[in-house]
């Protein structure tokens, strides 16, 4: 069984460190401060908080069961990691058509300009243990779990 | 003549087919496939602009394509006539094969429009590897400069997008008013217009080329309708594609544009299924008979094809023109219905110097969609529009800046995805 991000929406605080610890975790020094301050172009945070009146919620990337980013992609650069069942970009293969941008339901697949345009997307940090997003949050407001 | 028999039979192998054996084989898990493709060898066709302009150093599709030993493909092969009553095709490679069910994606082939001078060297179509090769070869041979593009429509655009990055001089020559006329409006293809613009594409609307002139044998220019002169090493037909049907008029299947299927993708006769830009199937919000020659529908329409073929009885919703592309910086995404004729549509725009995003809404659903610049969130309105929620609820939000899934009804939310505790 493949482990998942899960959303509390009753615990979000809308603070935001869940954006800024997804940054720093896909920059390329890991420093916060050379992150945000040094790196051009600036890394992208892979999820993002909304907010509405009082409710809020971290999103990032649901990792489907039936993907249409996956089906749409036209390279295959889009797939299913065979061992921890998360949806993944690889970077390499990617030509930045934006058909994947147009499939997801949930739009949380951001454009990055790298060496070439590529798909951003959660990748659940590398499956390294527990998502920065995750491990950063103060009030528990997004776990981790099998399910 | 070798006989074989097949329990499937499937005409052409590219992006419906393989959804197609996908499906067929986690129904039928024992059956025999037989696919024929006229190519050499397998890749993904919507990479070639890419290709050419040299950003990835292949054009070889890297998603899972159903490789057992039951499914057999023959490349270089064609269909030399198909018996669908009694179920038997012969092929260009003397095989004589009986097959139980089959399905046609023999997808599309270039529209060529009856231009003097067009056997000169130096003009091209642009849809298959071989094009590619040929104007890549081409190219290095003449070290060719000047490229006219003819049809500012999606191919040619991805055409102009591939050129771009290889420093030449482009012109894009569109006989309607405006680029990109099915996906855009006129605002929005005017955003589209001055990014070419800005990348040094000249553009020529509301004109066409009526001859192409050749100096020594080579081409020179091309003349416009106009009476316009523009010089051209290279010229690309990229008027757009009509379903690959001509190998089919002397059967029985019933042709309109394209191969007219039921919702099960099953054409006229029993057993034969079509599938991709060969199909013609039904518009999901107009109902309206139409040939939607994208990727995305390739996969669906292959998938309920193979589903129906192999027993699992599943029906099309109906297909849904979107497409996406970026040329000079400037990304855009349209979705469905874009250009209302109906009085009863509203249209709700909202727009600085980079962006410009327009909703059509009909009957408080959104039947129209487009994005240009900021593009990420267009999914959701598209996914709206596929579901055909109404938006009465979270009108006012709509194309608010922080709009996303939080605006939307928690039921919504809460069931977009399968699987316990994912929801959002």
């Amino acid at each position: 069984m493949m482990k998942k991000i899960v959303i509390h929406e009753e615990y979000c605080i809308g603070c935001r460190l869940c954006e800024i610890q997804c940054l720093v975790k896909h920059s390329s020094s890991g420093k916060i401060i050379k992150a945000f301050r040094e790196e051009y172009p600036r890394p992208i945070s892979r999820v993002h908080v909304e907010e509405e009146g009082y409710l809020s919620f971290a999103l990032q990337c649901r990792h489907c069961e039936d993907a249409t980013c996956i089906e749409n992609c036209m390279t295959g650069a889009m797939h299913r990691d065979e061992k921890s069942g998360a949806v993944i970009c690889d970077e390499e293969k990617c030509v930045g058509c934006w058909m994947c941008i147009m499939s997801c339901p949930f739009g949380v697949i951001q454009r990055e300009k790298k060496e070439r345009k590529i798909a951003s997307k959660c990748d659940l940090c590398g499956n390294d243990g527990e998502p920065a997003c995750v491990a950063n949050c103060p009030n528990e407001a997004l776990s981790y779990e099998e399910n | 003549m070798k006989k074989i028999e097949t329990d499937y039979f499937i005409v052409g192998y590219s992006v419906a087919s393989w959804w197609c054996i996908k499906s067929i084989v986690e129904n039928d898990s024992f059956c025999c496939i037989q696919a024929i493709s006229d190519e050499k060898t397998v890749y993904s066709r919507p990479l070639i602009t890419y290709g050419l302009g040299k950003t990835i150093n292949s054009i070889a599709y890297h998603g899972t394509l159903e490789e057992s030993s039951q499914v057999q493909v023959r490349y270089e092969t064609k269909v030399k006539q198909l018996d669908v009553n009694r179920k038997l095709a012969f092929l260009s490679d003397e095989t004589e094969i009986t097959f139980n069910k089959a399905l046609i994606a023999s997808g599309g082939v270039p529209i060529l429009p009856e231009i003097s001078g067009h056997e000169i060297p130096g003009i091209f179509t642009f849809t298959r590897r071989k094009d590619m090769a040929n104007i890549d070869a081409f190219m290095k041979k003449n070290s060719s400069k000047n490229i006219v593009i003819l049809g500012g429509g999606f191919i040619g655009l991805k055409t102009c997008e591939a050129m771009m990055s290889m420093n030449k001089n482009l012109t894009l020559i569109e006989l309607a008013p405006r680029l990109l006329q099915n996906m855009l409006d006129e605002e929005g293809s005017y955003y589209l217009e001055k990014s070419l613009l800005r990348s040094g594409v000249h553009i020529i609307k509301e004109d066409t080329i009526v001859s192409f002139e050749n100096e020594k044998g080579k081409l020179s220019d091309v003349l416009l309708k106009s009476g316009r002169r523009i010089p051209a090493d290279i010229a690309v037909m990229a008027i757009g594609v009509r379903p690959n049907v001509d190998w089919l008029r002397s059967s029985n299947i019933k042709i309109n544009r394209g191969i007219l299927v039921d919702e099960y993708q099953q054409s006229s006769c029993p057993g034969i299924y079509a599938a991709g830009d060969v199909a013609e199937t039904c518009h999901l919000l107009t109902g309206e008979r139409n040939v939607v020659a994208i990727w995305p529908e390739a996969v669906n329409q292959g998938r309920i094809a193979g589903w129906n073929m192999s027993g699992r009885v599943v029906s099309y919703l109906g297909s849904l023109p979107m497409n996406a592309v970026e040329v000079g910086e400037k990304a855009l995404v349209s979705a469905g219905i874009v250009n209302p004729t109906d009085d009863n549509c509203e249209i709700i725009i909202k727009k600085d110097r980079e962006n410009y995003k327009k909703l059509v809404i009909k009957d408080d659903c959104i039947v129209g969609v487009i994005f240009i610049g900021d593009i990420e969130k267009s999914g959701i309105y598209i996914n709206l529009m596929r579901q055909k929620l109404p938006v009465q609820a979270f009108f006012d939000k709509l194309l608010e800046p922080n709009f996303g899934l939080i605006n939307l009804p928690t039921r919504y939310r809460k069931h977009l995805v399968k699987g316990a505790g994912i929801e959002v």
